[in-house]
C-alpha cells in the first residue's frame, strides 16, 4: 500500500495535479478532505494529553503513549498530503516568510507546524524508553528530564490545536462567496472555529478508543485496565453532546438568519441530488446525536459492542460534517448559471490516500513492537495478584 | 515573518499573531535547552544511574512493587513509592522503631529447599549482603539468583575503585538470551571483585547501618512471594511449571529451554 | 495620479456569443493551448461566455449569452482575504485585484473562495506545439504549472499605457491607451471599460451585478433590457437551465 502510494504521489508530483480528478470548480478534493479528517482524529494526542497532565486524570497515562504516536502519525501525514496537494510545494516557505495575518490557513499552516515540532519532541521520550536505547546514560536522562517538562509541552500541544483545529473550521467559516459554508460568529472567527475544535475533541477520544481496541483485538493483548475505554467513551460521549447541541443552534442560526442574509434560502442546498437533507439529518442526528447519547449511557459503555460501535459512528459523523464542509460546499452552485457537479477521486488520489494510511499504520506498529506503548500492560498479564499470604502447604518442604 | 520582509504591516493582528507564533516557538525551545541542559549536568554529577533505577521502578507492574512491609505483614496492600530505597521512607522508619528485637531461633531459612543465611542481610533484586569483621561487606546473589543464572556465559564486574549506588548498577551477567544488570544492594566502594558464584564483590559501604536490606524474619515472606512471582513469570512464557512445592534444581534455565529467559530474569531482578 | 477604479459596464443584448473576446483574452495573455486530456472544467479562461436559456420549449426559447470574468471585488475580497502567502493584492491605485503567479503556493484556497469561480488553475505545465510560440505576447510573463492565475485587466496593458504617458511627459495615462483585449476584441461592444470615478463611466441606472447580496462590491456591471436574463443572472444559487 505504501509503495503503491508513493509512486502514486510521486506521479503526481513530477507530472502535475492533472493527474487528479479535481478541477477548477472542486479546487479541494479527496486529500483536503482526508486531510481535515485525519486532524480531527490525531486530536485524541492533545486532547490526552491535556487531560492526563493539566487536569491529571490519571488512568488516561494507559493510553497517552498510543495517542502521542497516533496523532504523530495523522499530522505528519496530513502534511505529507498537503505537500503533495498544493501546485508548488518547495514555495511553502513563502506562508511563513510572507504571511498573510488574515487567511485562516496561514494560521493553519502555522500551528501545525508547530504542533508537528511538538508531537516530534514528545514522540522522543516514548522512542528513548526503547530497552536497548535506554542503556546510553546520556538518553536515559535526556528522556527523564524531557519528561519532567511534558506538561508544558501538553500546555504548548492544547494551544496550538485548540487554534488550528479552529482554524480549520476557519477556513470555511469565512467563505463569504459559499453562503453554504459562511457562517458569523465572534470577532474574526466563524462559528465553525469553535464547532470543529468542539468537535476535533469530542473525536479524538473515540478514536483512541477505536485503535486501542483494535491493537488489542489483533495482537490479541489486553492493553489497558477494563475501565479506561469506557471512560474514554463517556468524555467522547459529553463533548459529542456539547457539539450536537452547538450545532443545532449554529444551524438555526444559519438557517433562520445567515444564508437568507446572504440571499439564498437554505432549502435550496438540499435541493440538489444526492445532497438532501438527509445529510444534515445523518450529520447531526444519526451520526452525532445517538452515538453520544449511547456513549453517555453507563449501562451500555460497559459492553464493549455498544462502546464501539458507538465510538465509530462519532468517527464517522466527524469525517460526514469535514466532507459536507468541504466537498458539498464546493459541489453546491453559487452563480445563477453554474451547474451542480460532481466529482470522484481518480486513483492516483486514492493511491496517495493509501500511501499515507500504509505510512501510518507501519510506523504505529513499528512503535507497538519496539516500544512500551501500553504501560499497563504489564499489569495485565496475568489475573491481579490478591495480598500475598502464607500459601497453603501441601509440599514436600 | 519579520518586519523587514516585503509586505509586512505594522497591524494590530499581525503583531497579535506572529507574537504568539513567537512566543511559542520561545516555549518549545527554551523547554528542550532547558531538558538538554539538566540532562548534562546530571551527567555530569553522575546521577545516570539513580534516574535509571527510578524510571525503571515506575515501568515494574504494580505487583512487582510492593512493601516489604506488606509482605511480612504490617499492611494490607502497600505499593512501594520510594523505588524500594527504605531508606528514605518514613513509614519504614517509624516500623522500625516499633519493632521489637526478635528472637531468632534459626540461622537459616530454607524455602524450596534453597539455602538463605540469615547472617546476610537481602536485596529485593536477589544480592545479599554480608558484613565482614573489618568493616567491609561481601555481596553476591542469593540462592534463588544463583539458581536462574546457573552458570552463566559471560559477567562483567566493575574495576575495584568504582562507586556503587544502592539499587544502581552492580555488575552484569550474560546468560543465553539474558542480560542482566544486578542491582547494587548499597552504597559504597568496590574494593575487591571475582567471578565465582555468579559474581562477588567486596565494598566498603558508604553507612554503617543497612536498615533499607531484609533482614531474618521478613526474608521468607518475601521469598515466599518471589517463588510466586518466578512461576507466574514462567507460566507467562508457556512454560509449564507444578505449583506444588518442588526443589528449583541448579540450573533453572536449562529446564526451560524454550522460555524467554531475558523476560524471566528481568522479571525477577527488578528490570523492565 | 488620483486613485483609479477600473471598472466594466457589459451589454448582455449585445453580446451575440461570438468567444472572439476569449480568443483575444488568451492570445494577449499567454494561455496555453489546452493539453490532451482536458475538460471544460480545467481548461483556463480568464474570461468565459456563458450561454442563458429561457426554460421555453419550441419557438419560445431564448437564448441570451454573458460573458463572465474576474470581478475584481472591491469590498471583502475573498481572495484577497485568504491567500495564506498574500499572493494577491487590491491595489488602491487601479482597484485591480492582482496575483502573483511567483508567490503562489498553489493551495488553491482562493479558488475555493471565488463565488464566481473566475480563478483557474495550471493543472499542466504550459506548452505550445512548435510554431505557437511565435504567437506569444512578449509584455505578458506565461505562469507555471501549479499557480493560480485570472483576470487583471490586462495589466501588461495600463503598464505599456503608462509607460507611453511617462514617454510623453504626461502624469496620468491616456484612457485610450489602455483597453484591454477582450474589450478590444468585441465585435458588438458590448464589454466598454474604464476608470468607474469618471463620470462618463458611471455604470447605467438598471444595471445590476452578480451576486451583490454577498457584499463583495464587483466592478463588473451588467445591463440587460429582458427581465428574463435579469432574473437568472441575479440569481443566486443556481438553476438547472444555464450551460457554459
Amino acid at each position: 500500500m505504501l509503495m503503491f502510494g508513493l509512486y502514486s504521489a510521486g506521479l503526481c508530483l513530477v507530472k502535475g495535479l492533472n493527474q487528479t480528478n479535481m478541477d477548477n470548480r472542486f479546487a479541494f478534493g479527496l486529500w483536503i478532505f482526508l486531510d481535515l479528517t485525519v486532524i480531527a482524529l490525531g486530536a485524541g494526542a492533545f486532547f490526552t494529553g491535556f487531560l492526563l497532565y493539566i487536569l491529571k486524570v490519571k488512568e488516561l497515562g494507559a493510553v497517552i503513549n498510543s495517542a502521542v504516536v497516533i496523532g504523530l502519525v495523522c499530522y505528519s501525514g496530513a502534511v505529507a498530503a498537503l505537500l503533495v496537494d498544493v501546485g508548488q510545494p518547495l514555495r511553502f516557505w513563502f506562508t511563513f516568510w510572507y504571511p498573510n495575518v488574515h487567511s485562516m490557513l496561514t494560521e493553519v499552516t502555522f500551528c501545525i507546524t508547530c504542533y508537528l515540532t511538538v508531537l516530534l519532541i514528545e514522540y522522543v521520550p516514548i522512542v528513548l524508553r526503547n530497552r536497548r536505547l535506554r542503556q546510553v546514560p546520556s538518553f536515559l536522562i535526556f528522556e527523564f528530564e524531557l519528561h519532567k517538562l511534558v506538561y508544558v509541552l501538553a500546555g504548548v500541544g492544547t494551544f496550538l490545536s485548540f487554534f488550528h483545529q479552529g482554524s480549520l473550521g476557519g477556513l470555511f467559516g469565512v467563505l463569504r462567496g459559499h453562503p453554504f459554508a459562511f457562517r458569523e460568529g465572534l470577532a474574526v472567527w466563524p462559528s465553525t472555529f469553535f464547532l470543529f475544535v468542539l468537535s476535533a475533541a469530542a473525536a479524538g477520544p473515540s478514536f483512541i478508543l477505536l485503535t486501542t481496541w483494535l491493537v488489542s483485538k489483533i495482537s490479541n493483548r489486553q492493553l489497558v485496565r477494563p475501565e479506561v475505554l469506557p471512560l474514554l467513551g463517556r468524555i467522547s460521549g459529553m463533548l459529542m453532546i456539547a457539539y450536537v447541541l452547538a450545532k443545532t443552534v449554529d444551524t438555526l442560526i444559519w438557517i433562520n438568519h445567515t444564508s437568507p442574509g446572504a440571499g439564498v434560502p437554505a432549502w435550496q442546498y438540499y435541493s440538489w441530488k444526492p445532497f438532501g437533507t438527509w445529510i444534515l439529518f445523518a450529520e447531526i442526528v444519526a451520526f452525532g446525536l445517538i452515538p453520544a447519547l449511547v456513549l453517555l449511557t453507563p449501562r451500555l459503555r460497559l459492553r464493549s459492542n455498544w462502546l464501539v460501535s458507538a465510538a465509530a459512528l462519532t468517527c464517522i459523523g466527524i469525517a460526514l460534517n469535514r466532507f459536507v464542509m468541504t466537498l458539498q460546499t464546493l459541489a453546491l452552485p453559487t452563480l445563477s448559471f453554474d451547474p451542480f457537479l460532481s466529482y470522484f477521486p481518480s486513483w492516483q488520489e486514492t493511491g496517495t490516500f493509501l500511501g499515507v494510511v500504509g505510512f501510518g499504520v507501519l510506523v504505529y506498529s513499528f512503535s507497538f513492537r519496539y516500544l512500551n506503548l501500553f504501560p499497563q500492560e504489564r499489569d495485565l498479564e496475568q489475573p491481579e495478584a490478591a495480598p500475598v499470604r502464607e500459601p497453603a502447604l501441601a509440599g514436600r518442604y | 515573518m519579520f518586519p523587514w520582509n516585503y509586505g509586512f504591516h505594522w497591524g494590530a493582528v499581525s503583531i497579535v499573531f506572529l507574537g504568539a507564533f513567537y512566543c511559542v516557538l520561545t516555549v518549545i525551545s527554551t523547554t528542550l535547552i532547558l531538558a538538554l541542559r539538566r540532562t548534562y549536568r546530571s551527567a555530569a554529577q553522575g546521577r545516570a544511574d539513580r534516574i535509571r533505577w527510578r524510571s525503571e521502578f515506575q515501568e515494574l507492574a504494580a505487583r512487582d512493587r510492593l512493601c516489604r512491609h506488606m509482605l511480612s505483614g504490617e499492611f494490607p496492600y502497600r505499593e512501594c513509592r520510594n523505588a524500594f530505597d527504605c531508606r528514605r521512607c518514613e513509614a519504614h522508619a517509624r516500623i522500625l522503631e516499633k519493632r521489637r528485637p526478635a528472637a531468632v531461633a534459626e540461622t537459616e531459612e530454607e524455602v524450596f529447599g534453597m539455602a538463605f543465611p540469615l547472617d546476610r542481610l537481602y536485596h529485593r533484586g536477589h544480592t545479599s549482603v554480608l558484613p565482614q569483621p573489618d568493616g567491609t561487606a561481601l555481596v553476591e546473589l542469593d540462592e534463588l539468583g544463583r539458581r536462574l543464572i546457573g552458570v552463566p556465559d559471560q559477567i562483567a564486574l566493575p574495576q575495584p575503585g568504582t562507586r556503587l549506588r544502592a539499587n544502581g548498577t552492580g555488575w552484569r551477567i550474560r546468560k543465553r538470551e539474558a542480560d542482566i544488570r544486578v542491582l547494587a544492594p548499597v552504597d559504597g566502594e568496590v574494593v575487591d571483585v571475582s567471578p565465582a558464584r555468579g559474581g562477588c564483590l567486596l565494598v566498603r559501604p558508604a553507612e554503617a547501618a543497612f536498615d533499607h536490606l531484609l533482614t531474618k524474619s521478613e526474608v521468607r515472606p518475601w521469598l515466599l512471594r518471589e517463588m510466586e512471582r518466578l512461576q507466574l513469570a514462567l507460566t507467562a512464557q508457556g512454560a509449564p511449571t507444578l505449583a506444588d512445592g518442588g526443589v528449583p534444581v541448579d540450573d533453572i534455565l536449562a529446564s526451560y529451554p524454550s522460555a524467554d529467559w531475558d523476560a524471566v530474569c528481568s522479571r525477577m531482578f527488578l528490570q523492565p | 495620479m488620483s486613485a483609479r477604479s477600473y471598472g466594466m459596464s457589459i451589454d448582455i443584448d449585445k453580446c451575440t456569443g461570438c468567444g472572439a473576446c476569449m480568443v483575444a483574452c488568451a492570445v494577449e495573455n499567454n494561455v496555453p493551448p489546452a493539453p490532451e486530456g482536458v475538460n471544460e472544467r480545467k481548461g483556463i479562461t480568464w474570461i468565459r461566455v456563458f450561454r442563458l436559456d429561457n426554460g421555453a420549449e419550441g419557438v419560445d426559447r431564448k437564448w441570451a449569452f454573458l460573458p463572465m470574468l474576474c470581478q475584481q471585488c472591491g469590498e471583502n475580497t475573498p481572495c484577497v482575504s485568504v491567500c495564506p502567502q498574500q499572493a494577491v493584492q487590491l491595489d488602491p491605485a487601479t482597484g485591480i485585484v492582482g496575483q502573483m503567479p511567483e508567490r503562489c503556493l498553489g493551495c488553491r484556497y482562493c479558488m475555493a473562495a471565488c463565488p464566481y469561480h473566475a480563478r483557474y488553475f495550471n493543472w499542466w505545465d504550459p506548452s505550445w506545439p512548435a510554431g505557437m510560440e511565435k504567437t506569444l505576447n512578449p509584455a505578458v510573463a506565461p505562469r507555471m504549472r501549479g499557480v493560480v492565475e485570472k483576470c487583471n485587466f490586462c495589466h501588461g496593458r495600463w503598464h505599456a499605457a503608462k509607460a507611453r504617458a511617462a514617454a510623453q511627459g504626461r502624469r496620468d495615462l491616456d484612457p485610450a491607451d489602455y483597453v484591454p483585449a477582450c474589450v478590444e476584441a468585441c465585435p458588438t461592444s458590448a464589454i466598454r471599460f474604464g476608470d468607474l470615478n469618471d463620470l462618463e463611466n458611471a455604470p447605467e441606472r438598471g444595471s445590476f451585478r452578480l451576486l451583490e447580496k454577498l457584499g463583495t462590491g464587483p466592478k463588473i456591471y451588467y445591463q440587460t433590457q429582458r427581465d428574463w436574463v435579469r432574473e437568472i443572472a441575479a440569481a443566486p444559487g443556481g438553476t438547472e437551465r444555464a450551460h457554459g
